[in-house]
């Protein structure tokens, strides 16, 4: 899918958000909140570490059980009256959401908040066919008016003001409405809640499944999840293959640690579990149920050098901590899944080459993989990755061309010497104070960063004087 | 399009491939869940004012609103309390069976208008109780169990206790007793088996909700805002003595 944001290469994008001051204040206050309400969580919670190996080792042991506990899930699901369909690609996906729209006449589809459906671009193919999709949650409902993509995994208008919020709803709405969160808030629970109402089908991805019961979990703050699972006839969930798990047992470890990681809530607010569509002398729920399981990507990476980023649980922690994530928020990174993780999770999905500058994007400082529920190791499979960049020739030539003469240097010690002094010579006019602000060709580099000056003598020089 | 078998081969295929694996176990599983789940409600038999201390604590931090009772027949008086302060006349209760007591019966003295969900009906009767709850400012349920360390009220569907009467109205009350509390998430966990395995349970409720203080966001500017989609108030009245509604 061509994507307008994609033509921008990424250190422009990147360079851009880094001179948006509102995108910067927005950042800070939102990340340090996320991180305080997380670290304050897991203060009184003595046995969080441990619960974070547990949740860890359990999505471990699902994997290498994985075909066992797909075929769990889709027996039980289908012996609660669920019906499962197996998608290997975006692409079908789409065409079993769609072609459930056509054989019953979908005009309008509510749709909680899912990263899934936003990763296979479900609203513009629904669009196209004719349904009309309406996002429900408040951050998700605010960027589907702005026509614009979630800035986070969590909060997805994360970038906007009260004022822009304004501003878009008495534009889109019809009105006249303050600039303030509980007037506009009471705004969209006025509009969505017709929606609820009227909507022929409800879409949602899933937290986890249980494999055991066949239930799916849903986890929500503004009871969205509740509402589109309760009123439609119809009830679809989108769902990557690996949010499985074997049981109410595991799942309650999970529910431990997810919302501490994301929001610092002990739970959100609405755990849901579906247990397949309405039952007998039931008057609520839909008629229908529908689970999506996606491999788009995912399968490949049972072996692959992603594995571990199979265990994400999307809570958004990772992206609170980045020190790159901090400066240049989602929009920068061009596709779904930001931060650290959407990184790893867009090489996934998209394949090595689509993250060529984005393998780059961090310091591999750690943070990441310190506040992971999971103990995800981000940093190790960024830097597999950005070898499999320079193996498979994927890294620009420049740049394997001069890590390559980097390495043959190292590995002689007459080449070293030779380059130190020959380094010296050719930095002479670049250098002021000890370092190099500016070089030809490396204008990539020191347009942001100063490179340090060859010294003037190296330690195998002074070595020789001190023995 | 790709069937299961296809699907699931290839997931085997790639699993085939991997090796230098960590052992690793999913959570231990209890052989006799039912057994635990007796367990586990035996002590609480005993602890429960602990479980109720930690219980009003939690739920109170996440904006909920505490009443406690010492029998059951006191509580119309509490719901017409919490209904005049908020000007509201009509309120939606779960049938009598699933909630213990009849709603109706004992609010209308009050000068309250209920309606109760009805244990099951056809599309008309689903139509009708949908439009109800649509309108009704303030809805009535009791709880399957309570959970002490996040404050949380866990209520499964069913016939009689629609889903939506803790969800479309603007306030929420719930009413339970002692036997509904439980301390931890691990022993929600164990009911959640016992239940499971439990062959007269297993069919019962398309849906289980756990639910933590009111619908909330901060989508906004990190404004938190509560009743964005659900309720905007939670209440729990706790009911005693003998005759707890739960």
């Amino acid at each position: 899918m061509s994507d307008p944001i994609l033509a921008t290469p990424f250190p422009r994008r990147a360079g851009a958000a880094l001179k948006d001051d509102f995108l910067q204040e927005a950042l800070t206050i939102a990340t340090t909140k996320f991180i305080d309400l997380r670290k304050e969580a897991f203060a009184t919670l003595p046995e969080g570490d441990a619960l974070r190996d547990r949740a860890r080792a359990i999505k471990e042991a699902t994997l290498q059980r994985l075909d066992h506990y797909l075929g769990q899930l889709a027996d039980n699901v289908e012996r609660l009256g669920g019906h499962v369909h197996w998608a290997a690609t975006a692409q079908e996906a789409r065409e079993i959401v769609l072609r459930l729209c056509r054989d019953r006449g979908v005009k309008m589809a509510v749709k909680s908040k899912s990263m899934a459906t936003e990763e296979i671009h479900l609203n513009e193919a629904l669009e196209h066919a004719g349904v009309t999709p309406i996002e429900t949650d408040l951050g998700e409902y605010i960027i589907q008016l702005a026509h614009e993509r979630p800035s986070h995994i969590i909060a997805p208008a994360i970038h906007k003001t009260k004022g822009q919020v304004a501003d878009l709803f008495s534009r889109e709405l019809g009105g006249q409405f303050a600039a303030d969160p509980e007037v506009l808030t009471a705004v969209a629970r006025r509009e969505l809640r017709q929606k609820f109402l009227q909507a022929d089908m409800g879409i949602t991805g899933a937290n986890f499944a249980v494999a055991d019961t066949g239930t799916l979990v849903l986890v929500t703050n503004e009871g969205n999840g509740r509402m589109v699972t309760s009123l439609p006839h119809i009830h679809v969930a989108v769902m990557g293959m690996e949010k499985v798990i074997p049981s109410m047992t595991d799942l309650m470890v999970f529910l431990a640690i997810l919302a501490r990681s994301a929001t610092g809530q002990k739970l959100s607010s609405y755990t849901t579990l579906v247990r397949g569509p309405r039952r007998p002398g039931e008057l609520e729920g839909p008629e229908e149920l529908h689970l999506i399981l996606m491999d788009n990507g995912r399968v490949r990476q049972i072996a692959g050098t992603l594995r571990e980023a199979l265990y994400c649980l999307r809570c958004g922690a990772c992206l609170n901590v980045c020190p790159v994530y901090r400066q240049i928020g989602g929009h920068a990174y061009g596709y779904t899944y930001p931060g650290p993780i959407g990184i790893l999770l867009t090489a996934m999905l998209e394949g090595d080459r689509s993250v060529k500058d984005l393998a780059h994007a961090s310091s591999l400082c750690g943070a990441c993989k310190d506040v992971c529920p999971v103990r995800i190791d981000i940093p190790r499979m960024l830097i597999e990755l950005r070898e499999h960049l320079d193996r498979d020739k994927i890294a620009p030539w420049p740049e394997r061309a001069l890590f390559g003469a980097a390495r043959r240097l190292m590995e002689s010690p007459a080449l070293f010497h030779a380059s130190a002094r020959i380094g010296r010579w050719l930095q002479r006019p670049f250098v002021s104070a000890g370092r190099v602000r500016r070089f030809p060709l490396l204008g990539g580099w020191t347009a942001t960063r100063d490179l340090p000056a060859v010294a003037s003598r190296t330690f195998t020089e002074r070595w020789k004087d001190l023995r | 399009m790709t069937t299961r078998a296809e699907f699931l081969d290839r997931v085997r295929r790639e699993m085939g491939k991997t090796r230098g694996l960590f052992p690793a176990e999913s959570a231990p599983r209890l052989a006799r869940p039912q057994e635990a789940a007796d367990a586990v409600r035996r002590q609480l038999v005993e602890r429960w004012p602990h479980a109720l201390d930690r219980f009003k604590t939690e739920f109170e931090r996440i904006a909920g609103v505490f009443h406690r009772v010492s029998r059951l027949d006191e509580v119309p008086a509490v719901l017409a309390r919490i209904a005049a302060e908020r000007g509201v006349r009509e309120i939606i209760a779960w049938d009598p069976a699933a909630l213990g007591w009849d709603a109706r019966a004992a609010l209308e003295p009050h000068g309250l208008a209920v309606r109760l969900a009805p244990a099951g009906g056809d599309e008309a009767d689903r139509r009708r109780h949908r439009d109800d709850a649509a309108r009704a400012p303030l809805g009535l349920t009791g709880v399957d169990w309570a959970l002490a360390e996040t404050g949380t009220l866990i209520l499964a569907s069913g016939p009689g206790r629609p889903r939506s009467t803790s969800l479309l109205p603007e306030t929420h009350v719930a009413v339970f007793g002692p036997s509904a509390l439980l301390e931890t998430l691990e022993q929600v966990g164990m009911m959640l088996e016992a239940r499971h395995a439990d062959p007269a349970l297993a069919g019962s409720g398309g849906a289980i909700n756990f639910i933590t203080g009111p619908s909330r966001t901060a989508d906004i500017e990190l404004t938190l805002t509560r009743g964005v989609h659900g309720p905007k108030e939670v209440h729990v009245v706790f009911v005693d003595g003998p005759g707890g509604a739960a």
